[in-house]
């Protein structure tokens, strides 16, 4: 296989934009992976993109508005994972020599979509979320069984969201640049306890781009590229298959093959981008990347180790909590923002000297199943 | 009186004690499942019987749902329930007064109506704390 680099990001604004179209928003997105590349878009031979609602042909959608026609395009959808899908999708691309140069795209309008204002419908079999699952309820759940085992309280989950937001405020692209205190996290309005308004990822309209290429073609355009040193994804088990619903086969799995082919372990993790829909999920989450012992999560997080300055920043962009979730653009854009600090170009949210960074996205929930898909590739420079 | 209907077949059962759950249990391993398998989830066996749940169970976790979901209004509890058939399932639970939700605690399998719809009653499967 060839290694393969990552020679641009580009992301759209994120928010509330119902009047623009999901072609306008990854337009955005793409010019900017395309100019921050210092490519052409003509020199583009491969597109894989993502989104979840309300799609047909993305890729043809978006790339018409930049020029770029008549070539293999390819449509994914992979739940919140599907951003994380199209990155691999050419990742593979290029690592077997089919093409020299791809570019992933995830994008979602959710405001248009038609769960706009409202939560992600349960499936027509799915007696559980008839029955009131939703996805906040499923996040709650977990969160009294990691308040059981492991002694996590309200005031640590909002830690979580007060660490995410004040990351969200050194980040122009984030939804939401405010700070909160702990207080102001658990005051606000109670949606599934113990979770409340401001623990809950919002509903975002969004895009981001990565332009892939060969080690090759990248280093006739960079003297410092950011190479793709592990890739991963993997479907989930049975839901009965969990022991205990806290432990995440399907986290610890996929992580397990991304160290693997990247031949390093969580002690060599710089920075992480990860599924922070829910500030109770991200403490589950670093026990699954290997950041901690499981079990140990909160003690990381009361340790200050997941914060800006801390051991392993975690979401220094400000994470799902404040940059909002445009579901399929999530699983790239953690691509680009892992990208953008390991060159060193990330301002104010820097994590200082970062050499390896992981990017993570989850997606789905099926009955029956832990999660639908799991994808994290790791970078390094 | 408006006509009942379960909010889906083969998967409770009321008797005059309260009620059951339905679950399948795999002929060659063992492996049991509710709802119900077409097949062996574990190892792909496509012969399973009927295997009714203990009527009792304790709780495993639980939340209350201050926002509507597809049939309920809040506040909405729900919670998984482990049994000692070893299967967790999901049900919404039903909130006693003077007796809190605690993780551990014990619980039993009451037959409701859930909603209405179309003018029928949705009856299914709930569970709530065992008195006493």
């Amino acid at each position: 296989m060839r290694e393969v680099a990552v020679l641009g990001v580009g992301q759209s604004t994120f928010g509330k934009m119902p009047e623009v179209s999901a072609a306008v928003l990854g337009r955005d997105a793409v010019l900017a992976a395309i100019k921050d590349a210092g490519i052409s878009g003509r020199d583009i031979q491969v597109a894989y993109s993502s989104r979840l609602y309300d799609a047909a042909i993305t890729s043809q959608d978006v790339l018409k508005e930049v020029g770029v026609t008549g070539l293999e395009m390819i449509n994914v959808e992979n739940a919140c994972a599907g951003g994380a899908t199209a990155v691999r999708g050419v990742w593979k691309e290029i690592a077997s020599g089919h093409y020299d140069v791809g570019v992933a795209i995830g994008v979602e309008s959710m405001t248009t979509s038609p769960i706009a204002r409202k939560l992600i419908p349960p499936g027509k079999d799915d007696i559980e979320g008839q029955l009131g699952l939703t996805m906040p309820a499923v996040f709650a759940l977990l969160a009294r069984r990691q308040m059981h085992e492991s002694g996590a309280t309200p005031e640590d989950f909002a830690q979580v969201s007060v660490k995410n937001h004040h990351h969200g405020c050194l980040n122009p692209y984030a939804q939401y640049k405010k700070e909160f205190t702990v207080e102001e996290v658990l005051a606000s309005r109670m949606i599934c306890e113990p979770i409340t308004l401001l623990q809950c990822c919002p509903n975002t309209d969004g895009s981001a781009a990565v332009v892939l290429c060969s080690m090759d073609f990248a280093r006739k355009h960079t003297t410092h590229p950011v190479k793709i040193a592990g890739s991963a994804l993997l479907s989930a088990g049975y839901s009965w298959q969990q022991k205990d619903i806290t432990s995440s086969p399907l986290g610890v799995e996929t992580a397990r093959r991304a160290y693997e082919m990247a031949g390093c372990g969580p002690e060599d993790i710089d920075l992480v981008e990860l599924h922070d829909a829910f500030s109770t999920e991200e403490i589950l989450r670093y026990e699954d990347l290997g950041l901690c012992k499981p079990g140990e999560g909160v003690a990381f997080l009361r340790s200050g180790a997941p914060a800006l300055g801390g051991k392993v920043p975690v979401n220094p962009s400000g994470g799902l909590l404040s940059l909002g979730h445009p579901l399929s653009a999530s699983g790239v854009r953690v691509v680009a923002e892992v990208t953008t600090h390991l060159r060193g170009q990330a301002g104010e949210r820097q994590v200082e000297g970062a050499k390896v960074g992981l990017a993570h996205m989850l997606g789905g929930f099926a009955a029956g199943l832990e999660a639908g898909a799991c994808g994290i590739h790791i970078l390094t420079r | 009186m408006a006509e009942r209907v379960p909010i889906r077949e083969g998967t409770f059962q009321e008797g005059p004690d309260g009620g059951t759950l339905l679950a399948n249990k795999c002929k060659s391993c063992g492996q049991i499942f509710f709802p119900k398998a077409k097949l062996c989830q574990a190892c792909l066996h496509e012969e399973l019987e009927e295997a009714p749940l203990s009527r009792k169970g304790t709780l495993y976790s639980y939340t209350i749902a201050h926002m509507p979901s597809s049939f309920f209004p809040p506040p909405h509890a729900m919670g998984y329930v482990a049994f000692p058939e070893g299967v967790r399932v999901f049900a919404p639970l039903k909130i006693v007064e003077d007796k809190p939700f605690d993780v551990g605690m014990e619980m039993e399998v009451v037959i409701e109506k859930l909603a209405d719809l179309d003018e029928k009653e949705v009856i299914g499967y709930v569970f709530k704390p065992v008195l006493g």
